[in-house]
């Protein structure tokens, strides 16, 4: 009953999942509901005649590819099946059917040559039996890829010329035949068949066409084979040029190249439509040929589904609540757990299952997809969106960017509709590759957002008239933005208004099966372990592994081979790595890689030791070399290869890596001195040298490394501070030490000499010892240029330090610090210095100019005298002062000047320059001049005690 | 037990003085002592409050005898005002807690020392009260300079 019950409650859960594909299932099939898509290309072939096919083959739209395609994808292990490799014109890209092998017996039409005859009848006929079946099938086909490649064959209905059937249940009884299983576990057989005999076909069938029979062949026909010869021509130049290009690389590959170009003779018609790109050629039409992961398609095109309300009108159709599903199949604790901890992959849904707001818009504006290259972010972005209806307006990197011209273009794509067109699709903007716009670019994008919001408020208010006018202005079609690196600081204020997804690598399984039909259509032989090895390679970059499929086409290899894809260099992207990825991989060993299916199990596992290592070798040296920050690299290994699990006990894998840190050191210095760059390419033998020495099995844990830029700036500081305090030294002393011998020779121990003991109390009371041992200090400290200087803490309180701290120059941290003097006495010896500096500059002042000084000193004399003689400064002034007022006003003072009267004994004594006039000095004395004066003790109280002796008083 | 006789001379009664006590000090300016200088004038203020209008009946002279020694004269009401040099205190006159009495020492040593423990014994010392100290006048504010005129410019 539990079970019966999980199965159910998965398959509910199924239902929801896959909701939005089904519905875009049943959205593709309402738009084609007289026939699937396949038959409206079957029709325009009625109309169109072969030739035209064949002439605009190159062009491979879906017109003109697919009027005669007896194609046959079939699943990769029948690939090496020469019959089944199809004529390369006859490629059909676009319509590709997922085909069940229990339905085979079904779908297989009837095939025959009259097909050209009456498509119109047959193709009907094939979609109506399928298309009963096709939800169904679609949704396990859905449900199985993720687990296994081959299942998910993009299969496209076979056909052929003979009447028989290529798949059949038993095996068949007459002719070759190969079993195929699927992963549902059913076998099925496949016939083989010649494929000579498809040869003369079309052009037999074409004469049967063209009726009137002038020639003896068909002009057509000739035209054809003067094209093809001169084609064959100007291709067997390009390969004996390209031979002699490669000749250097590999013996063995040029041989097989050779071989190549010898057995397939028709190598050249190929050639006509290498000039496309095999990514742009294989691209995906349509949702249901995206390789990404389903997860990101799924949550984008509901997102883009949000939209409907307010771009369509369409309503949005409310879904169960996936909260009463699940009870029934989870326990309790598990549910507790889901509650309490939301994955990320909830909270996405969560995100899509928001509320819209005001203007049914959903919360988050803009679509922010993010992965490494070659993933297909662009073409998920452009399928999602045509698929959804719109229309693509893209804005890439190569488009200008700056603030301006970004405004316009947003508001060109978001506010206008294309009104020529047929069907006046809404647009969709795409801007590609954000992360290298300009932030005024992105503020732009983001006041399109946010200006918007803002005025919504005010517009709720507004008038009808205005509303109108304003409505215009906000933001009511969907923008997906792309970016490679999501945390470029540009985009940080994106970040957060943006539905973020992040693109997961591509499933290699699924990559490697359409690299396989790839391979197929162009005529190669690929195993799966081939392209396993190189999907592997590229990192499941789609762009770089089909690149590379077609360069190595183009070379002329059709068979392709575990060995070749490793030698070819081309498959590896001009990636960056970070830094980190590549420590990690220096110090971490690959993991051990399964062998691959197409590989020789037994040459493979001999050779795989030392053949091993000299991948490893290769892969970290190709690793370095394009990372090309050898410097970072170089201090990110010394950092860190102390940590790693050593096990030797000899310490000698430390010695050796030392020793290649100072060979590369020294080649660095080399490469920096004498500009001799050549040596530059020994820079990578550090690194794998290191992968050598130090790579372990388990996951390195590896910082960055900062040890460097610390250091750096320690001596940067430790610099500053000697050379500041040489400069001012003395020359007399400074032309007796370096830089070098002050820092390693000379202040350790002037720091012992500039700390003596000294009484923490007022210099007055020192001794003359003391004052001395006070001078000599102070003496030296000026000499080397040292003072005190007062700091405060950043606890508040205040110390003295060394100005230029030379103290930090020869601490070594961990010791003990040194005996330090007390606050009062650096300060002391700070004030100290500081006026004994100022005496010696005043003294070699003098030095300089003597004569002034003299003058100076005979000025200072003069002064003494005159001060001996006058009285003090305040008297003198009282006196000018008393003067000056006399004269004027005598009668008023008149009682001051009675109050003089009696001058009978002190008059005489006092100086004898002021006594003038006989009043004045009367006055003086009052007031000025008096013999006694009183001088007023603030706040002190002097009061004395005295002891007094009763013998005293006796 | 030391008996020291204290003695005051007969029928008229000691003299009242008044002590003079100064928040600073006195300082002679040419360092020739403030023995015999004069010191400064000492007035008393008509009525309570500080008023530059001075009685100049009660005014008095005061000279120094010995440093710290003044000399005392007429009490009288109002604020005293002293004037030394170019300062003039305002002070006011308080009641001692406890009165001092000026004392004169006669001696009963003859002056040469070495014989004095025997002549200790013999003739004791003695003191007359000169004077009685009830009050005294305490000038405890800062000084205000006297600037007689203030020329517009100095």
């Amino acid at each position: 009953m539990d079970e019966y019950d999980e199965m159910y409650g998965i398959e509910d859960d199924f239902e929801q999942q896959f909701a939005d594909e089904l519905e875009v299932m049943a959205e593709m099939e309402r738009e084609h509901p007289t026939s699937a898509k396949v038959s409206e290309f079957r029709k325009k072939s009625i109309s169109q005649t072969f030739e035209e096919a064949i002439v605009s083959g190159d062009v491979p739209l879906r017109k003109s590819v697919n009027n005669h395609c007896p194609e046959s994808i079939s699943p990769p292990v029948v690939e090496e099946e020469e019959s089944l490799t199809p004529k390369p014109k006859k490629r059909r890209q676009d319509v590709a059917k997922k085909l069940q092998f229990e339905n085979g017996d079904d779908i297989t039409p009837p095939s025959s040559p009259e097909v050209y005859d009456r498509p119109a009848r047959d193709w009907p006929g094939f979609s109506l039996s399928l298309s009963p079946d096709r939800p169904e099938a679609t949704k396990i086909t859905a449900n199985v890829l993720d687990i296994s490649g081959l299942a998910t064959l993009q299969e496209s209905p076979k056909r052929d010329s003979a009447a028989r059937r290529h798949v059949q249940k038993r095996p068949p009884a007459i002719g070759d035949y190969i079993t195929v299983t699927d992963s549902m576990g059913n076998r099925v057989y496949l016939n083989k068949k010649e494929d000579e005999e498809k040869v003369p076909d079309p052009r037999a069938f074409r004469n049967s066409l063209n009726g009137l029979g002038l020639l003896a062949v068909p002009i057509e026909v000739l035209k054809e084979q003067i094209a093809e010869r001169r084609h064959r021509q100007v291709m067997e130049e390009s390969q004996r040029l390209t031979e002699l290009m490669n000749s250097g690389i590999d013996s063995e590959l040029l041989a097989e190249e050779q071989a190549d170009s010898g057995v397939d003779g028709d190598s050249g018609e190929d050639e006509g439509s290498s000039s496309r790109l095999w990514v742009d050629q294989f691209s995906p039409q349509h949702y249901t040929d995206l390789l990404s992961d389903d997860f990101t398609n799924r949550c984008l095109l509901k997102w883009l589904k949000l939209w409907d309300t307010v771009v369509f009108g369409r309503e949005r159709k409310p879904r169960s609540a996936p909260a009463d599903v699940r009870p029934n199949f989870t326990n309790a604790q598990n549910q507790n757990q889901s509650q309490r901890f939301k994955t990320k992959s909830q909270m996405t849904e969560e995100i899509l299952e928001a509320e819209l707001d005001q203007y049914k818009r959903p919360k988050f504006k803009v679509a922010l997809l993010s992965g490494p290259p070659g993933l297909g972010k662009t073409t998920l972005a452009h399928i999602i969106a045509k698929h959804a209806g719109y229309n693509v307006v893209e804005i890439n990197a190569s488009d200008d960017r700056s603030a301006e011209l970004f405004q316009k273009r947003i508001d060109t794509a978001t506010q206008m509709k294309s009104v020529l067109g047929a069907n006046e699709k809404p647009n969709c903007l795409i801007i590609d590759e954000i992360d290298g716009a300009p932030a005024a670019a992105i503020n732009i994008l983001l006041a399109t957002l946010n200006r918007k919001d803002s005025k919504e408020g005010e517009e709720s208010g507004a008038n009808a008239l205005k509303k109108k006018k304003k409505k215009q202005s906000v933001l009511l079609r969907p923008i997906i933005c792309i970016c490679n690196d999501l945390y470029v600081p540009a985009l940080r204020p994106l970040r957060q208004q943006a539905f973020l997804l992040a693109f997961p690598q591509t499933v290699p399984s699924r990559l490697a099966q359409r690299l396989a039909e790839i391979t197929r259509r162009q005529g190669m032989k690929a195993d799966t372990g081939t392209l396993m090895a190189l999907c592997e390679k590229t990192d499941n970059d789609i762009r770089s592994c089909i690149n590379t499929l077609q360069f190595l086409h183009s070379r002329g290899q059709k068979h392709l081979d575990q060995r070749s894809v490793n030698s070819v260099s081309v498959g590896l992207k001009d990636q960056n790595k970070g830094l980190f990825s590549v420590w990690q991989e220096i110090f971490q060993l690959p993991r051990l890689k399964r062998k691959r299916i197409g590989g020789d199990p037994f040459g493979g596992f001999n050779e795989a030791g030392p053949k091993d290592g000299a991948q490893r070798l290769q892969h970290i040296l190709h690793l370095v070399s394009s990372n090309g920050e050898h410097e970072k690299l170089t201090q990110g290994l010394y950092d860190n290869f102390l940590s790693m699990k050593l096990k030797d006990p000899g310490m000698l894998g430390v010695c050796t890596g030392l020793d290649w840190l100072c060979f590369s050191d020294l080649l660095n210095e080399c490469v920096l001195h004498g500009q001799n760059y050549s040596l530059m390419r020994y820079f990578p033998f550090l690194p794998a040298a290191f992968h050598h020495l130090y790579a372990a099995n388990s996951v390195p844990r590896i910082n960055y490394p900062h040890s460097h830029y610390e250091a750096f700036t320690k001596t940067q500081h430790t610099k500053n501070a000697l050379v500041a305090m040489l400069n001012d030294i003395p020359p007399a002393i400074q032309n007796r030490i370096s830089m070098s011998g002050l820092c390693l020779d000379i202040i350790s121990l002037l720091l012992e000499l500039i700390s003596p003991k000294l009484r923490p109390v007022n210099p007055q009371l020192y001794s003359t010892r003391e004052k001395q041992q006070l001078y000599d200090l102070i003496d030296t400290m000026i000499n080397y240029n040292l003072t005190y200087r007062q700091d405060r803490t950043p606890e508040g309180q205040y110390t003295y330090v060394l100005e230029p701290n030379v103290e930090d120059v020869v601490h070594f941290p961990g010791l003990p610090p040194r005996r330090q003097l007390t606050y009062q006495v650096k300060q002391l010896i700070a004030r100290e210095t500081e006026l004994e500096r100022m005496r010696r500059m005043e003294k070699a002042k003098q030095k300089q100019n003597p004569q002034k000084t003299e003058a100076v000193n005979k000025d200072q004399e003069k002064k003494t005298e005159v001060k001996k003689q006058t009285s003090r400064n305040h008297q003198q002034r009282l006196e000018n002062i008393v003067k000056q007022t006399v004269v004027e006003s005598r009668p008023e003072l008149d009682f001051f000047g009675r109050a003089i009267v009696p001058k009978e004994k002190p008059v005489v004594t006092t100086t004898s320059e002021d006594g003038k006039g006989g009043g004045v000095v009367h006055i003086g004395k009052a007031v000025g001049n008096s013999d006694v004066w009183f001088r007023f003790n603030e706040g002190v109280s002097n009061a004395v005690r005295r002891n007094v002796y009763i013998r005293e008083l006796l | 037990m030391v008996q020291i006789i204290i003695s005051s001379k007969a029928g008229e009664g000691p003299a009242e003085w008044l002590l003079v006590e100064l928040q600073g000090e006195m300082v002679s300016r040419q360092n020739t002592g403030l023995a015999g200088n004069l010191m400064g004038d000492l007035h008393y203020t008509k009525e309570f409050g500080l008023n530059m209008e001075t009685d100049k009946m009660l005014k008095t002279l005061l000279y120094l005898f010995t440093y710290g020694k003044f000399l005392i004269c007429p009490l009288s009401k109002g604020v005293p005002v002293l004037i030394v040099g170019h300062h003039i205190l305002y002070g006011k006159q308080v009641k001692l807690e406890k009165p001092f009495a000026v004392l004169m020492k006669h001696s009963g040593l003859p002056q040469n020392e070495d014989d004095a423990m025997e002549t200790n014994q013999e003739n004791p010392t003695f003191y007359t009260v000169s004077a009685l100290i009830k009050k005294k006048l305490i000038f405890k504010t800062r000084p205000k300079p006297i600037i007689t005129n203030v020329p517009k410019k100095v």
